[in-house]
């Protein structure tokens, strides 16, 4: 199954037919090859035509999803951004220079919704590394909504971005405040010098009295050496309950088991033992992170 | 009270004037596009500035839960440069169908020069093309010759009066505008324009069938809390509150959700504000202390 078919398939069951027969025709005017202008124009009304709702989609859905496209995960995606991806995917010339062109087009007029959509559907392009620049660009964005849809629950960090993009791309993340959790495949790509970012992150933080956000122990890994040791430590002692856990994580994350079963015999807080628990049972990968979101944990 | 101020350029103003806009209980704007004071150069400056307006400017009132509509258009005084001014129209079509674009504005006349009616025109067929509201700018020099001639042109295109904005009348202005049936809007600056005093007594003598006040505030001596101060001189002095309303909230809300681009039911609800949602570090908030809430304050 293409993503395209993924797309269709979820917005069958979601769109009443006459906006549906709107999304069809316009697919079909771009099949036929368009200007870059009114490719634009279309992609802006979708706004007017789209269901004004989540896209939702179940857990088969996100399945069949990653199966088409692994690392995609449509889950906060909205209807409208669903509409603008069928939009661009029903181009007939999505290899060439000119898909390319034009979908730069989009991205040099866009409004908000259509920059987050743009982003969104960027890894779903064939040849997708096209457009490294561009999602550079948004992940440079201190518009929060703008960087997860460059940097999260898709593929394209990991795929495409250098070295130098994709560490700035995770710390960028500890910064907005973005789930890092949901940057795909963090675990594949840890290295030496992401550690020792997070850990100059960390004491800056540190030193400026202000707590360290619980996901910068992701970066770690199994790098960073006894510095990174001492930190995860300190954190332990001295950290909120959500930087204990992620501590805890980051402690099972470069093997140090016994430490952690230590670390957990003296822990009292019942939220932090049970990621502590989950964390010895082997999940502790970068998604375990997930536990210490702040939106769905309820953890302070 | 809320507020809806439609016409202010909140690109050129602080996060101070925001805060105390929504403390003010302004809970919704439109930045129309106008000129930045001084004349721009190039085409890609205004593709720039309409995706700030677009983008960025909506952010940042997003922060302080404050909607943000736009107007998209190409400007009077900067429509005498005609090879600029063509290639700004050739691209409006581009901008104006964005969501949150509630009206092509503003536009109409600043001298009253024949580039200005070229582009005047250009851009009301735009609106009519799209079924869009038009918001207009009414000149400084020349006023009252300027309304009558940008309604004249306005109808000859086939403009529907219901969906024309005049802004910046005064009391030699308002009668005209009320009589062709479309919307009065007043602009409140502090020394130039109308003041809030004067408000007071059109809206005593007129009533508030289609009367609109706004701040217009921007680069100059302007005031974003124009609105709000209006409404209180205007209750201090006897305006019922239900026409007070209709002044600085309804009438703006019904003329420009004639676009489809106002969730009014969103904005007539509560908006909640969620600094720590939505805000990087490097951008707005720099390490304040994010504000969660600021309904209590606006009420």
């Amino acid at each position: 199954m293409t993503t395209l078919q993924c797309l269709l398939g979820l917005l069958d069951r979601r769109v009443p037919a006459e906006r549906r027969a709107w999304l069809d025709s316009a697919r079909a005017e771009i099949g036929r090859g368009i200007e870059d202008e009114r490719f634009c124009v279309l992609f802006s009304l979708a706004s007017r035509f789209a269901p004004r709702a989540p896209l939702a989609p179940d857990a088969a859905e996100r399945a069949r999803a990653a199966q088409a496209l692994a690392g995609w995960n449509p889950e906060r995606w909205s209807i409208l951004d669903a509409f603008r991806a069928v939009l661009v995917l029903s181009r007939s010339d999505l290899s060439t220079p000119s898909a390319a062109r034009a979908i730069e087009e989009l991205f040099r007029y866009a409004d908000m919704g259509e920059l987050c959509a743009a982003y969104k559907l960027l890894a779903l392009v064939p040849q997708a590394e096209r457009f490294v620049w561009r999602a550079g660009e948004g992940a440079r964005s201190s518009m929060k909504a703008v960087y997860e849809s460059a940097c999260c629950d898709t593929p394209f960090p990991a795929r495409y971005f250098d070295d130098i993009a994709w560490r700035q791309a995770l710390i960028k993340a500890l910064f907005v405040e973005a789930p890092l959790w949901r940057v795909w495949n963090v675990d594949a790509r840890l290295d030496e010098e992401l550690a020792r970012m997070a850990l100059d992150l960390a004491d800056e933080r540190r030193s400026a009295g202000r707590p360290v956000n619980p996901e910068t122990w992701m970066c770690l890994g199994t790098h960073g050496g006894a510095r990174a040791q001492s930190s995860i430590e300190r954190e332990l002692v001295h950290g909120p309950a959500r930087g204990r856990a992620g501590a805890a994580l980051a402690l099972a994350r470069a093997g140090r088991r016994d430490k952690l079963l230590s670390a957990s015999a003296v822990e009292s807080d019942p939220f932090v033992k049970q990621v502590m628990g989950s964390a010895l049972d082997g999940a502790h990968d970068s998604v375990a992170f997930h536990a210490l979101d702040q939106s769905t944990s309820g953890v302070c | 009270m809320r507020f809806f101020d439609p016409h202010i350029h909140m690109i050129s103003r602080t996060t101070d004037d925001y805060e105390a806009m929504s403390k003010a209980g302004i809970r919704a704007v439109i930045e129309p596009a106008f000129w930045i004071g001084q004349p721009r150069t190039t085409v890609g400056s205004f593709v720039d500035y309409f995706s700030q307006i677009l983008g960025w400017e909506r952010f940042r009132a997003s922060q302080f839960g404050i909607a943000h509509y736009s107007a998209i258009g190409m400007n009077s005084k900067e429509a005498n440069n005609e090879p600029l001014a063509r290639d700004v129209i050739a691209l409006l079509e581009r901008f104006v169908l964005k969501e949150g674009v509630v009206a092509v504005g503003e536009i109409g006349y600043d001298e009253i020069s024949a580039a200005e009616e070229r582009a005047y025109i250009a851009q009301l067929r735009l609106a009519v093309k799209h079924d869009m509201v038009v918001m207009v700018h009414s000149p400084h020099r020349d006023k009252k010759r300027g309304i009558l001639r940008s309604m004249e042109v306005a109808s000859e295109c086939g403009q529907p009066m219901s969906k024309l904005v005049i802004d910046h009348n005064n009391e030699e202005t308002v009668k005209d505008v009320l009589d062709a049936g479309a919307w009065a809007a007043f602009t409140i600056y502090p020394h130039t324009k109308m003041g809030s005093e004067r408000m007071v007594e059109i809206v005593k003598k007129y009533g508030p069938e289609r009367i609109i006040v706004d701040s217009s505030a921007d680069w100059g001596l302007s005031d974003p809390l124009s609105v709000p101060k209006t409404a209180a001189l205007m209750l201090e002095r006897g305006v019922t509150r239900e026409w007070v309303e209709r002044v600085t909230w309804h009438n703006a809300l019904e003329a420009y959700a004639q676009s489809g681009q106002i969730d009014v039911a969103a904005l007539e609800g509560s908006l909640a504000i969620d600094q720590r949602a939505v805000f990087g570090e490097n951008s707005v908030l720099r390490g304040q202390a994010p504000r969660v809430d600021l309904d209590e304050l606006a009420k």
